[in-house]
C-alpha cells in the first residue's frame, strides 16, 4: 500500500494558505450595481416629459393659417393675433397629458395680458360638445378653434403638441408633450419676448 | 458545353430577365385614378404618430389626416413629388418611407446593388481559382499501387 502523497501546490500544515483566487461573480455583481446606481440618478436628475423643444421643418418660417369656428360659432384665425406670441397648443379632452398641461396653461395665460402673449388652442379630432364642456368645467378664456387641416400643415404628430409663434407670425419653438407655466416662460426669455 | 456556348447561354438570358423587369415594373393598365394615386402615396407616408406603420394603414387620427390631405391634394391637381415636398415641409424628411434618391439616403438604393456585384464577383473568382488549380496528376507510385490492386484483385 502505497503512502499518499499531498499535492505539490498544497500549503504546508501550519503555513501560509496557497494564492487566493478572484471573485469574478462578487466583481459582476458590483458592476451590475454600478451601472443600476447610474441609471437610477440619470433617470432621477433627467427633465421631465414636458416642456421638450423638437425639431419642426417649421421653425423659423412663417405659421400656416389656422381658421375654424370658435367654441361661440365665430370664425377664429392666427393672422388676427399678428402682433403678440401665440402658444397654440393642439389639445384634446381623451388627451391625459393635455389634462395636466391645462392648469398649467392658465397659469401661464393669468401672468400675461392678452395683448402681449396669446394662447390658441386648437382642437385636435374631438367633438365640439366635449370641447365647450371641458373648458366650462376647467376654466381657460384663450380662443378656442376647430380647425382639422391644422394638424397636418404643422407637422402635428400627437397631442399635446404646441407651437411658440412671434409676433410677427414666425414659428420659433416646437413643444411635444404637455407644457408647464415656467417652462414656457423660460422660452420666452429665451427668444426675447420679456414680460 | 463550350466556353463560347456557355457565355452564349448567359447573354441570352440577360434580355429575357430585362424584359420581365421592364414589364413587372409597368403598370401595364394605364394612369392609376385619383383614388389609386393617393392610396399609392398614403402607403410611401409613414404615420406621424405610429412610425412602424404607413399612413395607408394606421387608423390614427394624425394618420386619417395626412390621407384626407393627400386625397385633396390629388384632387386638385398636385403631382406626387408637390404633394411629398408639402409632407416634408412640415413633418420633416423621415415622414417618407421611400428614401430619396439623392446624397447619404442614396445609399440605400446603391449598397445592395454593389453588394450583389461584389457577391457574384467573388464567386465567380473562386470558383475560377478553384477549376485553375487542376486535378492531382497520377505519379508513377500511384500507377504501380494501382496495378498491384489490380492483379491483386484478378487472381482472387
Amino acid at each position: 500500500m502505497t503512502a499518499t502523497t499531498a499535492p505539490a501546490n498544497a500549503p504546508a500544515a501550519g503555513g501560509t494558505p496557497g494564492p487566493r483566487r478572484g471573485h469574478p461573480a462578487r466583481w459582476a455583481a458590483i458592476a451590475v450595481g454600478v451601472v443600476v446606481a447610474v441609471f437610477v440618478v440619470i433617470l432621477a436628475t433627467r427633465p421631465q416629459a414636458s416642456d421638450v423643444v423638437a425639431p419642426s421643418p417649421l421653425v423659423d418660417r412663417p405659421a400656416p393659417e389656422i381658421e375654424g369656428p370658435g367654441l361661440d360659432g365665430a370664425t377664429v384665425r392666427l393672422s388676427d393675433l399678428r402682433g403678440r406670441w401665440v402658444v397654440v397648443n393642439f389639445f384634446a379632452t381623451w388627451c391625459v397629458p393635455c389634462l395636466r398641461e391645462h392648469p398649467e396653461l392658465v397659469r401661464f395665460s393669468e401672468r400675461h395680458p392678452a395683448e402681449d402673449v396669446q394662447v390658441l388652442a386648437v382642437v385636435y379630432d374631438d367633438q365640439p360638445e366635449d370641447v365647450a364642456r371641458f373648458f366650462r368645467e376647467r376654466g381657460g378664456g384663450w380662443p378656442v378653434v376647430d380647425d382639422v387641416g391644422a394638424k397636418v400643415d404643422f407637422g402635428v404628430r400627437g397631442v399635446p403638441e404646441s407651437f411658440l409663434v412671434d409676433p410677427a407670425g414666425i414659428v420659433r419653438t416646437r413643444l411635444v408633450g404637455g407644457v408647464t407655466a415656467d417652462g414656457l416662460d423660460g422660452l420666452l426669455g429665451q427668444v426675447g419676448a420679456g414680460g | 458545353m463550350t466556353a463560347v456556348r456557355r457565355w452564349l447561354a448567359f447573354l441570352l438570358l440577360v434580355p429575357v430577365v430585362a424584359g420581365a423587369l421592364f414589364v413587372g415594373a409597368g403598370g401595364g393598365d394605364g394612369p392609376p385614378s385619383p383614388a389609386a394615386r393617393a392610396a399609392r402615396l398614403s402607403a410611401d407616408v409613414r404615420c406621424p404618430t405610429c412610425e412602424g406603420l404607413s399612413a395607408a394603414e394606421s387608423a390614427t387620427p394624425a394618420a386619417a389626416a395626412v390621407r384626407q390631405e393627400i386625397r385633396r391634394r390629388v384632387d386638385a391637381g398636385e403631382s406626387d413629388a408637390e404633394i411629398r415636398a408639402f409632407l416634408v415641409s412640415r413633418y420633416g424628411k423621415d415622414i417618407v418611407l421611400t428614401p430619396e434618391g439623392t446624397g447619404v439616403a442614396a445609399l440605400v438604393w446603391v449598397l445592395p446593388v454593389v453588394a450583389v456585384v461584389l457577391g457574384a464577383g467573388g464567386l465567380a473568382f473562386a470558383f475560377r481559382r478553384r477549376r485553375a488549380s487542376g486535378t492531382a496528376a497520377a505519379t508513377a507510385e500511384d500507377r504501380r499501387l494501382v496495378e498491384q490492386a489490380l492483379r491483386q484483385g484478378v487472381t482472387r
